[in-house]
């Protein structure tokens, strides 16, 4: 079983300051949806012990022979992503759901850490000062092949949030100017290529949508008009536990979810919005600060990839509901309802505290 | 960082890590400026914004006045209905409350979603009408299930209802929802998709007299939609009612005429222009489809072949046939091509500019006066009389006595018929007017196409010996927007003139003429008789044949009748037309004189 070793070397603080930001999220979910039915913070509690205890059996499992074994964990899950599209039921739009008997998930999230282990393998293994073209293209088609699965569901979203993961691991791999320059006109290439031939009009619209909120109030600027209304409304102290007017006033769509960040900051309003984010820089900072603690390379890349990943989807989310990034729903970790999301980020932060409790090498 | 010479050297790719650490934190810091302008610096901005959101504002829908005929019977009244909405926004998932509503209401899911797309413009928390005209029961349904269907929203709405059903239904008209091109055309600006406007006929002239303000209510709702408090409310405006000038019984005695042939029936107060009785038939009945959703009924009418819902009386155009023989005999008498004393010979049949022409009594008249003309509809004395005064002033008169023009009846879509001159002819056709066409016109025959109403007008004319008045269904007493229909203004011909042509159709009726079968005793109706051949539209033409196949028999002519009474002081005009009804003084006379009876009985 787990050394006792082990045990002294988890990083405690990790895991409480992980903890705290999990309940805070529940004390939100609770106000913004306590009167609809389905009792999401009920829910979500439930998903915080059971992701709990998956950290934790995550971390009897060394990191080293989860990367070991990274390449088949990546197809078993990407398998899965294929299935889906035959075999999935479409919910919202989407066929992006795995169904159990009590409780459900979108394996889109999970597969998250499948690619963080395969590319924390490929990448370790170099050594150079700076990425080699192969391993970019072979980066590149890791991630692209559940992307593109995960696109077709259709969750576009989701499909964004994994490059990220790669760019971290190519940042880590050392990026030269050339390479910088390669990568920003490809991005140009694939969205002009995208606007005229992948998005959807409504998409379309959610991109115009940020440029000028106000031209169509009703319309596809509805949300993020919504959601600054609501955040704005708030001013300095907000106004108060479970009294937004905006939130409680349906105005506010997807207010559990995505959009949880503006029900704090229309209750709690500046005061709030500030205690928040300093909530979750902390564990950020944690998350960062741990990359020097890593016995060899993978670790290294497993920490860094986790913290952006979650710091990717921090910022994008909190860029989106006030109008500074379209509509890309995409949650805010540990707050936003819903229990891939939480599962993700918990077996993501175990990882870390994988490498972390294993950083000595054994002799 | 204790990096012992064990570990590899990692310097550079914790630097980098470095950097992109910093890099977020600077993101951060630009996220947290945002929310302080947002918060802080715009707050009030934003709050006001809120206090306006925070009510939800409700739709009261207003009701339609009412339309009554002139003793008050209401024709078109509003009845209570229930419809249910969608409130997208409130479902949980969208497909299945789909599938659940669609199983609730018994509404196909297909069609369902169609109904929901055609108002996809609408911001979600928008409801929009999924099923109207809910039974009893349905609502009952609804109603307990409501915790369960939170995205549904239930709502009583006035709803017009024609309680005679298809009665006065041309001049009435009907309503439907607002199409999306009449809320591009602009002419209906303070109207919105799923509105119901007036779309033919009264219901459309008088459309914004009719429609009431929608009132508006700004409630406090609750995360399902329940009213928690009202914030605002201001009642909805009833539409005001309107009286026209319509009477029941005369209405509905046309219409039975009517049944089971294809005509139009016009009574209307010479004196005044205000119509009594406007029948077209065959007809609908308008309570099938105010329906958001088109029902088939209405398909079926508008593809009928019979052409329901076209308004024979103003919109149906028609050779006047010997009706139009008054035109040249009061056009010849002013001028003094003619007088009482001159006479032509009918032999039953003439040849002029070298061709052939025949009365409609093959051994002829004999001598005729122009009374004896009009009194036996003689084609010849017309023939004669209208080639001494040429097309020109046959058509001047024609235009004088309101040919060629809309009546002005308070009805959408009036045709304006056809007189034809020269000019007319090279500007259309690009031809030369030929002189034997002025023979046909004489009688009623050739291009000239009159509609009903203006065949009732002309008649109203000679009724007041020139006094021109416009023919209208808003009873002036009801005095909306001070609408002013008399017109004082006179024709240019003698009024002794008039008496002369007078003394003709009464003899028509009073004397053995053409039109004798609508004699009412002691009523001194005077009239004239029309028969006219069919050689006019494609359209037609098509009837005809199809009417052909089906009875044997061949009526090719329509039947008409259009007379006044008492001679003196006249009181009431009426204008008969049937199609394919055969001779005027065989079918539209007889119906003529039930009508007369009728109002005789009722106003004498």
């Amino acid at each position: 079983m787990i050394d006792r070793n082990l045990l002294r070397n988890t990083d405690w603080i990790l895991i409480a300051v992980l903890l705290l930001n999990s309940i805070l999220g529940v004390a939100f979910i609770y106000s913004s949806s306590h009167y609809l039915p389905g009792s999401y913070y009920v829910k979500q509690i439930f998903w915080i012990i059971l992701s709990s205890i998956a950290l934790f059996l995550f971390l009897s499992v060394d990191y080293g022979i989860l990367v070991t074994y990274s390449f088949y964990l990546y197809i078993v899950f990407t398998g899965i992503l294929g299935g889906l599209l035959f075999f999935g039921t479409r919910v919202a739009g989407a066929k992006s759901w795995v169904r159990f008997p009590f409780f459900s998930f979108q394996p889109s999230e999970v597969i998250k850490i499948m690619i963080i282990l395969l590319l924390a393998h490929v990448f370790a293994k170099f050594r150079r000062d700076y990425v080699s073209v192969g391993k970019g293209f072979l980066g590149v088609t890791i991630i692209s092949v559940p992307a593109f699965l995960v696109a077709l569901q259709p969750d576009l979203g989701t499909a964004f949030s994994y490059i990220p993961i790669l760019f971290a691991a190519l940042v880590l791999a050392g990026l030269n100017r050339k390479a910088i320059v390669g990568i920003l006109i490809f991005g140009l290439i694939l969205g002009i290529f995208g606007w005229n031939f992948a998005l959807k009009d409504y998409q379309k619209k959610r991109l115009t949508a940020l440029i000028s909120p106000g031209q169509d109030p009703l319309g596809s600027g509805y949300h993020i008009l919504q959601s600054k209304i609501a955040i704005g409304s708030g001013g300095f102290l907000g106004k108060g536990f479970r009294k937004g007017t905006q939130s409680q006033l349906r105005f506010l769509p997807a207010r559990h979810t995505d959009f949880i960040f503006s029900v704090i900051g229309e209750e709690f309003g500046f005061v709030g919005v500030v205690l928040i984010i300093l909530s979750c820089s902390i564990l950020l900072w944690r998350l960062f600060q741990s990359i020097g603690h890593s016995r060899d390379r993978e670790g290294i890349y497993i920490i860094f990839m986790v913290a952006i990943m979650i710091s990717f989807q921090f910022l994008i989310n909190l860029m989106m509901i006030i109008g500074l990034f379209p509509i890309a729903g995409i949650p805010l970790p540990l707050y936003s309802y819903g229990g891939s999301s939480l599962l993700t980020t918990y077996l993501g932060i175990s990882l870390v505290l994988n490498v972390k409790m294993r950083r000595f090498v054994n002799i | 960082m204790k990096n012992s010479k064990i570990y590899e050297d990692f310097v550079l790719v914790l630097k980098r890590s470095k950097k992109i650490f910093i890099l977020i934190h600077v993101l951060i810091i630009f996220l947290l400026l945002n929310f302080w302008k947002i918060q802080v610096l715009d707050h009030k901005k934003y709050w006001e914004q809120s206090e306006a959101n925070r009510m939800r504002e409700i739709v009261l829908p207003s009701q339609r006045g009412l339309i009554k005929d002139r003793w008050e019977t209401i024709l078109a009244d509003n009845k209570a209905s229930f419809k249910v909405s969608i409130i997208r926004e409130d479902c949980e998932d969208y497909d299945k409350s789909c599938r659940k509503i669609s199983r609730l209401l018994k509404i196909e899911e297909g069609v369902l979603k169609e109904r929901i797309r055609k108002y996809e413009s609408f911001p979600i928390f928008k409801p929009i009408v999924v099923k109207e005209n809910l039974s009893f029961e349905e609502v009952a349904v609804i109603e307990a299930r409501k915790l369960e269907f939170p995205e549904l929203f239930l709502q009583a709405e006035p709803k017009r209802f024609y309680p005679f059903g298809s009665l006065a239904a041309h001049a009435l008209g009907y309503i439907q929802e607002l199409s999306e091109e009449e809320i591009k055309n602009g002419l209906y600006q303070q109207r919105r998709l799923g509105d119901l406007i007036g779309k033919t006929g009264v219901e459309k002239v008088y459309e914004a007299t009719l429609v009431g303000t929608d009132g508006r209510a700004l409630e406090i709702v609750d995360s399902v939609g329940r009213t928690k408090g009202e914030m605002a409310k201001r009642d909805p405006q009833k539409g005001q009612n309107l009286i026209l000038t319509l009477d029941y019984a005369l209405q509905e005695k046309a219409e039975e005429l009517l049944e089971g042939r294809e005509g139009a029936v016009v009574m209307m107060d010479p004196q005044t222009g205000e119509i009594l009785a406007l029948a077209s038939y065959p007809t609908f009945d308008p309570n099938k489809f105010i329906d958001r959703f088109t029902p088939d009924e209405w398909l079926d009418l508008v593809s009928s072949l019979e052409f329901p819902l076209e308004n024979r009386a103003i919109r149906g155009q028609y050779a006047p046939g010997s009706v139009f023989k008054l035109v040249v005999d009061l056009g010849a008498l002013e001028l003094g091509i003619v007088d009482e004393e001159t006479t032509f010979t009918c032999k039953g049949e003439v040849e002029i500019y070298n061709e052939p022409f025949v009365c409609w009594v093959e051994k002829g008249h004999g001598e005729m006066s122009l009374i004896q003309g009009i009194r036996n509809s003689c084609n010849i004395y017309h023939y004669q009389v209208g080639k001494k005064m040429g097309i020109e002033e046959i058509s001047r008169y024609a235009k004088m006595l309101r040919f060629g023009a809309r009546t002005g009846i308070d009805l959408p879509g009036e045709k304006i018929g056809l007189v034809p001159d020269p000019q007319w002819k090279w500007e259309v056709r690009n031809e030369r007017w030929q002189p034997g066409e002025t023979i046909s016109v004489s009688i009623g025959q050739g291009p000239l196409l009159v509609t009903p109403i203006q065949v009732a007008l002309y008649t109203s004319i000679i009724a007041n010996r020139g006094r021109k008045v416009t023919p209208h269904l808003l009873n002036s007493q009801s005095q909306i927007g001070n609408k002013i229909f008399a017109e004082s203004n006179t024709v240019e011909i003698e009024p002794s003139t008039f008496e002369t042509v007078i003394q003709g159709m009464w003899e028509v009726v009073n004397n053995g003429g053409t039109g004798w079968a609508a004699n009412v005793k002691g009523f001194d109706i005077c009239g004239k008789t029309g028969s006219t051949q069919l050689i006019s539209t494609e359209k037609d033409e098509e009837k005809k044949e199809e009417k052909e196949e089906e009875e044997e028999e061949e009526i090719k002519t329509h039947s008409w009748f259009t007379g006044f009474a008492p001679r003196d002081n006249p009181k009431i005009v009426v204008t008969v037309l049937v199609e394919y009804g055969g001779m005027g003084g065989a079918t539209a006379a007889p119906l003529s004189k039930q009508l007369f009876n009728l109002y005789r009985r009722k106003y004498d």
